[in-house]
Formats: structure tokens, C-alpha cells, sequence
């Protein structure tokens, strides 16, 4: 088969499995009762409540996103450029709230601030029945928000300084100070790294279900769910993603036009010099204080409760009799999840860096616009979809569990090998061309072997998304296939929170593990390069 | 590596295949009562039985009604086999919709004809009450009249009205009451700010807080928390002599028509009948109310024939129910 067939039938099969539920239920909506009506638009867009949704969403993602930008550019400036003591164990322990489902960081906090919390213990009653009170609402929700997806911001921003070229930097540095550089200098030249940063933050900020829903804020997400699960509305729950659809789209277009360019450009202009140093000096110990602090406040607070909580040999016990079936099913459906990942990226991500199609953007834009939608919205497309007798092996199968990763994170694997192969020159192919090599074999015997580094650490990252996945899973797993993430969220109703606890810590250990071995790729590709 | 992925693919397909191929020795079984308390009692029955339970619960967010509405997606093409209710009503309205089949199972015999369904397609077991959850001290409400009496203006609340429980409560009263009265009751509870709260939790928890006197919340709710110790106390209302009763809301099984495991779905749901079921169901901390009669109980848990229940059909409930929606919606401001 040719490079173009190849390619064509990868990009055929991922419409297949990843847009087409999304089509169907869109179209199902036009339909209600089998004949065209946009009356579920019509009462959508008359309603006060989706204003109020809107104004929800939208003020939580913008909000969220700036505190996010505030709090993780400094962290990320701190841990890429300075002489901070620890700095790799801080980047690790950032990163740990993102790598567990979002709402568990929500439970930890509601357990902190509990009568017998933590925070109760240190504060009193007083102030943290205050604290309760607020936490229930917009402020909780922006807080656990912020701490789930500082590490995004944090990370891109250490990435993308450690690109910019040091020459400019000490150019600058011969006439001012760092802080003057850094704002007149650095921070410009990666300003659209930032930019992406913090449109990543706003996606997944307006796309997500567990914390509203726990912290009982209404949002699009949430709207979705109760719509289709509450009231069974298929029409209503479509229509109700449509005002969230919109933006998202405003977000794919921003990408494509403002971002991806100037952020490629950026990654392949530079990256080999040595890095600069900045000193702290005096400042060193209240810098290191502060972080400390912070790290207590983001990290040690919500998952110190949570693992405090869990120290019961009953709680231990139950956990491990009521949900080690799901631990298994959530590994195994998580590696199938990320190996078809990592394949379809290698496809895609090679479609997009060496743009063999015209449309390679289109695809692309696809992906990041299933990435950013609610995975609510995207398992009922699935059941809209797959629910019938004649696909009922996939229905009633862990296959739609995997085509629910597969429509939702698509766009991880393809961004992160189209990264991969940029940095695989493209002459080492063309070598093997001339000599009569066919692409398939140039593709196995060439660009995997240098990509291999890529491979692993899409494989892992997609594991670390497939196994906290509970928008899509939760909407769509076939009985007896719940993963722990959805099996700890139903649950939570009325159960021991010494067993909700124990559960949450045993998910942290299975995101954990991949998280380490990430940690110890980019460390041996720093090391090489 | 290849051997690792090999395990993990062949776990992949026998666990999708029998999950399609639906093998003899398992039942699929759709819950919407809290699965602290029913996987329990699945366990148990696995055990006994040596069928496979495959189990797909509900979530609090789902306003217990998550499974039904996904087996009313599936009619035309049924994944269950039973339907484990927390109330009645959402049993009836899958009778309604066509998606249920009739059974009558012989352990449900001596349980009160009020709880069952007369054509079999549904049958109550295990009960909660909708009573007042007060302070431990101090002047209490004997009636839910108390929503509308000045007396306890700004002092109640109120699970929204729109979900679970609090839904068939309101749709008990129409059918009682009739629309008029009720219609008028809920504008004078307006009138009287009554605080309306997400969930019977919620409320549950403000009471605790003595952030407000008085709610009317789920048996189960109140009884755990005095268990706890948290300082209040239960009351069912209306309990006088001609008085209105207290509704009580049986869970329900329900058996789903073109289920692929019809035999061990009566298994099933005979086990669920039985009195030892519910024994364990009123020493488990829902505390629910067993309805055959003469069953143990620990002394917090009323025996059925303790309490003055409301006289309501369920069946009637339920069709009001699908009514009032919308007037629900535009009462709570939704």
C-alpha cells in the first residue's frame, strides 16, 4: 500500500471512530422525532438558564485560566532557569494533581476542610465552616481547577524557555538586570507558548464535568450530563453543548491561525545551546520558603487528607475486595487505550509534520476540537451511535470505552509525534528514497527507531488520560466494565469516605508509575542533548 | 513485551465477548439504589448462586435516574436484565414505556398488594419513608403543613423538587390533594422562603449545622445521621389519626423485556424478595423498612406496620409525575 493510501485509511477510520459520534448526535438533534426541527435550539437559546450557563462556564474557564497564567509562569520560570534547590522534585509534585482525575483533588479539599480535616485541626471550626461554605461554588471550583492544571503551565513554560536561544538573553543581560530580560526578552519570545498554555487551561477548564459537578457548580458539561441522565432530553443535552461548541471552535481557530505557526517556528529555530543560570542568592531561602508553602497549599493539602483518610486497615481491605476488577480493567483498557493512541498518532502526527495532505490542518483541527469537548457530550454521541442490535459488539463491548479514549485524546498523540518528527530530519528519509526504499519500510526501519523516545512518552501520556478518563467512560460502560474512575464516583453516594479516600489513593498509584517514567525520559533526553 | 500485550488483548477479548456472547451463568442488573448498600447484597447473591452479577450503577449526579434513562435508550436493543429501583415510580414508567415484562414472584407473596404492581411488572421490597429530619432539642413539626406555617418562615428547606424523592413526594400530594391544593401548598412554601437544597444530603447536613429547623428528607438520611450521633432526630409526619401518613417509597425490581438472561433475572429478583434480603437491608446503614411483615429489625428501623403511611398509587404517582414536569421547572426557576 502507498504512503497516501496509508495514510488515507488511518485518517478514514479516526473520522470513523472519533467524529462520527459527534456528527450523529448533532444530526439526531436536528431530528427529534424523525422529521427536521431546531425546537431544542429554539428553546435552548430562549431559556435564561443557558445565559446563566454560559456566563458559569465562561467565567470559571477565563477566570481559572488567569490564575492558572499568574501562579504557574513564575513556577515555571523558577524551575527552568534558576539555581532553586529541588526543583525537579517540585516540577514532579506540581504535576501529581493533574495526573489523578480532577474531582479527587475536590474530595481532598472537602476532607481537608471536614470537622475532623486537617484544615479544621490547624484553622478551628469557625473559619473553615466559612471556608466549606465557599468551597461549595465558583471559588472551590477555580481552586481545585487551578491546582489540577497549574503543571500545564508550569511545563510549557520551562519547555519552550529552555528553546529560546541564550545569546539573546545575554545580550540583554550586558545593559539590565534578569527580571528586565525576562519581561522585555524572554517572556515575549515565548509568548505564544504561553498563549497555548493558557488556551489548554480555558479548554479543558470549560470542557470539564467531575469538579462542577461535585462542587455542584452548574456548567455546560454538567448541563449535558443531567439532560441526557436526569431528564433523558437526547435533544436538549446536544443542544446544551452547542453554546460550548462554538467557543471551542473559536479556540481551534485561534490555535490554527495565531499559535501553531509561530510555536513550531520556535521549537525548530533553537534548543541545542547551553542554557544561562539565574542566580538567586540572598533570595534563595524565601523563594525556596514560598514554594514550599505553595506546594503545601496545591498538593499536600488535598492529597494529604486523602491519603490520612485512607490509613485503615478496614478501609484497606474493603478497597481491595470491592474494586480489583476494576484496577485491572482500568490498566488494561488504559494500555490498549494508549498503544492505539500512540498508533494513530504516528500516523497522524507524520500527516500533520510533513503535511502530505492539504487537509492535514483540517484533521488536526478535528482532533483538537474532540480534545476540548466535553467527554460527556462524547459518550452520548457513542451511544447515539453504537446503541443498536447490529453494532451491539461494540456497544456492549470495553471497545466503546476505547473508542470514547480514542475520540477524546486523539489530538494528544497526534500533537505530541507531530512534535517528535520535527525534530527527525526529513534528509534521512529522503536517503533512504533514493536508494528504493519503500515508505513503509522507511517509516518502520527509519523515522520509528528515532522516534522511539516519542513513542514511549505519547504511549505513557495517553495511558495517564486513558486511566483518569470519567466524562466519556462514565456516560457508556458496558455493565460489569467500570474503570476505577467511574466505580469511585459512584461510590462516593453514601459510602465510607475511609474507602472513597483508600480508592483515590490506590488511582494516584497507578498514575503514578507512568508519571516517573516520563520523568525519567525527559531527563535522559535533557542529559543527551 | 509482546507476551504482556498479548495477556492484556486476550483479557480485552473475553471480556468483550462475554459480555456480548451474555453467558448462561450471569444476570445484567441496571441499580439505582446507592451501591454502598446493593453491591453488598449482589455479592451475597453471586455467592449463593454461583451467577455472574454484572452490575452498571447510578451516580448521585444522575439524580438516581441515570440507569433508567439509559435502559429507555436501550429498548430497542436491551443490555439488562433487571432493573433494581430505589422507588417505585421510575419502575412504572418504564411499564409505561414498554421497556419492563410482568413477574410474580412467589417471595414477594406476603408483601402488602400496595407495593406491588397488580399486572407483575414491578414489585416493592425494602423501604424508606419521607420523614422530618429536626434538632435533637426543641420545638419539632408534626406536619409537612409546618412548610407553610408562619411560624417557620425562613426556617425550613427542601430538596430540589425536580429530583429524586422530592419529585414523587410533590407528585404524591397532586394525586392526593389534587392540583388546586397543591398547586396553592407549594406557592404558600414559596411565600414562606424555604430554602431549596440540591440534595436530601444537603439538607440532611444543613439541619446538622442548625443552618435551618426542619427538613423532609429520605428515612435512610435521617437515620444515619442520628446513628452518627450529629444531634437530631426523626419524626414521620402526618401520623395522626386521619392524618395524610408518611409516603413511603419501596425499592423496585423490574424485569426488562428481551433481556438475554430472563431465567437467572427471576433469580434475581426472588432473591431480592426474600426476607432475608431485606433483614439485611434494615441492619445495613440505609436502614430501609422491611415490607413483609414480622421481619427483625434494629430498634431505630419502624416496622411496616408502625407507621401511618400515605395512601397513594403509584401507578397514578407516576403518570403525575410526567405531568407536573414542566410546572416543576418553571416553580423552581430551572
Amino acid at each position: 500500500m502507498t504512503k497516501k493510501g496509508v495514510l488515507l485509511l488511518v485518517v478514514f477510520i479516526f473520522i470513523i471512530v472519533s467524529f462520527l459520534p459527534v456528527l450523529t448526535l448533532l444530526i439526531k438533534s436536528l431530528f427529534p422525532n424523525g422529521n427536521f426541527s431546531i425546537e431544542n435550539y429554539v428553546v435552548l437559546f430562549q431559556s435564561s438558564r443557558t445565559w446563566i450557563l454560559l456566563r458559569n462556564s465562561l467565567s470559571l474557564a477565563v477566570v481559572a485560566t488567569v490564575v492558572t497564567l499568574f501562579l504557574g509562569i513564575p513556577l515555571g520560570i523558577l524551575f527552568s532557569k534558576t539555581n532553586l534547590p529541588f526543583k525537579e522534585l517540585f516540577t514532579l509534585l506540581f504535576t501529581i494533581p493533574f495526573i489523578i482525575p480532577s474531582y479527587m483533588i475536590a474530595i481532598g479539599w472537602f476532607y481537608a476542610l471536614a470537622p475532623q480535616g486537617i484544615l479544621t485541626r490547624i484553622l478551628g471550626t469557625h473559619v473553615t465552616e466559612i471556608m466549606l461554605h465557599h468551597f461549595f461554588g465558583f471559588p472551590g471550583a477555580v481552586l481545585v481547577m487551578t491546582s489540577v492544571l497549574l503543571p500545564v503551565v508550569v511545563i510549557l513554560t520551562m519547555t519552550y524557555l529552555g528553546l529560546v536561544d541564550p545569546k539573546l538573553e545575554e545580550a540583554a543581560r550586558l545593559s539590565s538586570g534578569w527580571i528586565l530580560t525576562l519581561r522585555k526578552i524572554s517572556l515575549p519570545i515565548i509568548s505564544p507558548g504561553i498563549f497555548l498554555a493558557g488556551l489548554l487551561v480555558f479548554a479543558l477548564t470549560l470542557g470539564e464535568f467531575g469538579v462542577p459537578s461535585f462542587l455542584r457548580y452548574n456548567v455546560f458539561p454538567v448541563e449535558a450530563f443531567t439532560q441526557f441522565s436526569a431528564f433523558y432530553n437526547f435533544g436538549a443535552a446536544t443542544a446544551a453543548t452547542i453554546p460550548l461548541g462554538i467557543i471551542i471552535l473559536l479556540i481551534v481557530i485561534v490555535e490554527r491561525y495565531f499559535l501553531r505557526k509561530r510555536t513550531f517556528e520556535l521549537i525548530k529555530g533553537t534548543g541545542k545551546e547551553e542554557k544561562i543560570t539565574i542566580e538567586l542568592n540572598q533570595w534563595k531561602v524565601s523563594i525556596l520558603i514560598f514554594v514550599i508553602v505553595f506546594a503545601a497549599i496545591i498538593v499536600f493539602i488535598p492529597l494529604g487528607s486523602l491519603i490520612s483518610k485512607s490509613v485503615s486497615l478496614v478501609a484497606c481491605r474493603e478497597t481491595f475486595v470491592r474494586s480489583m476488577d476494576s484496577v485491572l480493567r482500568s490498566l488494561v483498557y488504559s494500555s490498549i487505550g494508549a498503544t492505539l493512541l500512540t498508533l494513530f498518532g504516528f500516523f497522524l502526527g507524520y500527516l500533520l509534520e510533513r503535511k502530505v495532505f492539504h487537509f492535514a490542518w483540517a484533521i488536526d483541527s478535528m482532533a483538537f476540537f474532540l480534545f476540548a469537548l466535553p467527554g460527556t457530550v462524547i459518550g452520548i454521541g457513542l451511544i447515539s451511535l453504537w446503541n443498536n442490535p447490529a453494532t451491539n459488539f461494540i456497544y456492549a463491548s470495553a471497545a466503546v470505552i476505547i473508542l470514547g479514549y480514542i475520540a477524546q485524546y486523539a489530538a494528544l498523540g497526534e500533537r505530541m509525534m507531530a512534535a517528535t518528527y520535527a525534530q527527525i530530519p526529513t534528509s534521512m528519509e529522503e536517503a533512504a528514497q533514493i536508494t528504493g526504499v519503500g515508505w513503509f519500510r522507511r517509516l518502520v526501519g527509519i523515522v520509528a527507531p528515532m522516534a522511539k523516545r516519542g513513542l514511549i512518552a505519547t504511549w505513557l501520556i495517553g495511558f495517564l488520560f486513558c486511566s483518569k478518563d470519567l466524562g466519556s467512560t462514565m456516560m457508556i460502560y458496558p455493565p460489569g466494565h467500570d474503570t476505577l474512575p467511574v466505580r469511585i464516583f459512584t461510590l462516593m453516594a453514601n459510602s465510607p469516605e475511609e474507602i472513597i479516600a483508600a480508592l483515590c489513593v490506590l488511582m494516584l498509584g497507578i498514575a503514578f508509575l507512568p508519571l516517573c517514567a516520563l520523568g525519567v525520559i525527559f531527563k535522559k533526553s535533557r542529559v543527551k542533548s | 513485551m509482546r507476551r504482556v500485550y498479548l495477556f492484556f488483548l486476550s483479557f480485552l477479548l473475553i471480556s468483550s465477548s462475554k459480555s456480548y456472547l451474555s453467558w448462561a451463568e450471569e444476570v445484567v442488573v441496571y441499580v439505582s439504589e446507592d451501591q454502598v448498600f446493593s453491591e453488598p447484597i449482589l455479592k451475597d447473591f453471586e455467592k449463593e448462586t454461583g451467577i455472574k452479577v454484572k452490575p452498571v450503577y447510578d451516580t448521585e449526579e444522575a439524580k438516581s435516574t441515570g440507569v433508567m434513562n439509559r435502559l429507555i435508550a436501550e429498548k430497542d436493543n436491551p443490555q439488562a436484565d433487571v432493573y433494581w429501583a430505589n422507588e417505585p415510580i421510575r419502575a412504572v414508567v418504564l411499564k409505561q414505556k414498554g421497556i419492563s415484562a410482568a413477574y410474580f414472584s412467589p417471595n414477594a407473596k406476603d408483601i402488602s398488594a400496595q407495593f406491588k404492581d397488580p399486572e407483575g411488572y414491578w414489585t416493592g421490597f425494602s423501604a424508606r419513608a419521607r420523614v422530618f429530619i429536626v434538632s435533637a432539642e426543641g420545638a419539632a413539626p408534626t406536619s409537612i403543613h409546618a412548610y407553610t406555617d408562619k411560624k417557620w418562615k425562613n426556617k425550613a428547606v427542601i430538596a430540589n423538587p425536580l429530583f429524586g424523592t422530592t419529585t414523587s413526594w410533590i407528585a404524591a400530594l397532586f394525586t392526593v390533594w389534587g392540583d388546586e391544593k397543591t398547586k396553592s401548598f407549594l406557592d404558600r412554601i414559596k411565600l414562606n422562603e424555604v430554602k431549596i437544597s440540591t440534595s436530601n444530603g444537603e439538607s440532611t447536613t444543613f439541619v446538622i449545622n442548625k443552618q435551618f429547623a426542619f427538613s423532609l428528607v429520605d428515612s435512610d438520611d435521617a437515620t444515619n445521621a442520628v446513628r452518627n450521633g450529629k444531634g437530631v432526630r426523626q419524626i414521620y409526619p402526618d401520623q395522626e389519626a386521619g392524618g395524610l401518613g408518611a409516603l413511603i417509597l419501596p425499592n423496585a425490581a423490574v424485569l426488562i423485556k428481551g433481556g438475554k438472561n430472563p431465567e437467572n433475572a427471576r433469580k434475581l429478583m426472588d432473591y431480592l424478595f426474600s426476607p432475608e434480603t431485606e433483614r439485611k437491608l434494615a441492619f445495613a446503614d440505609c436502614a430501609q423498612i422491611p415490607l413483609h411483615p414480622g421481619i427483625q429489625t434494629p430498634k431505630d428501623v419502624k416496622k411496616i406496620e408502625e407507621i401511618r403511611p400515605m395512601k397513594v398509587d403509584y401507578e397514578t404517582v407516576a403518570k403525575k409525575l410526567q405531568e407536573i414536569q414542566a410546572y416543576l421547572k418553571d416553580w423552581v426557576g430551572y
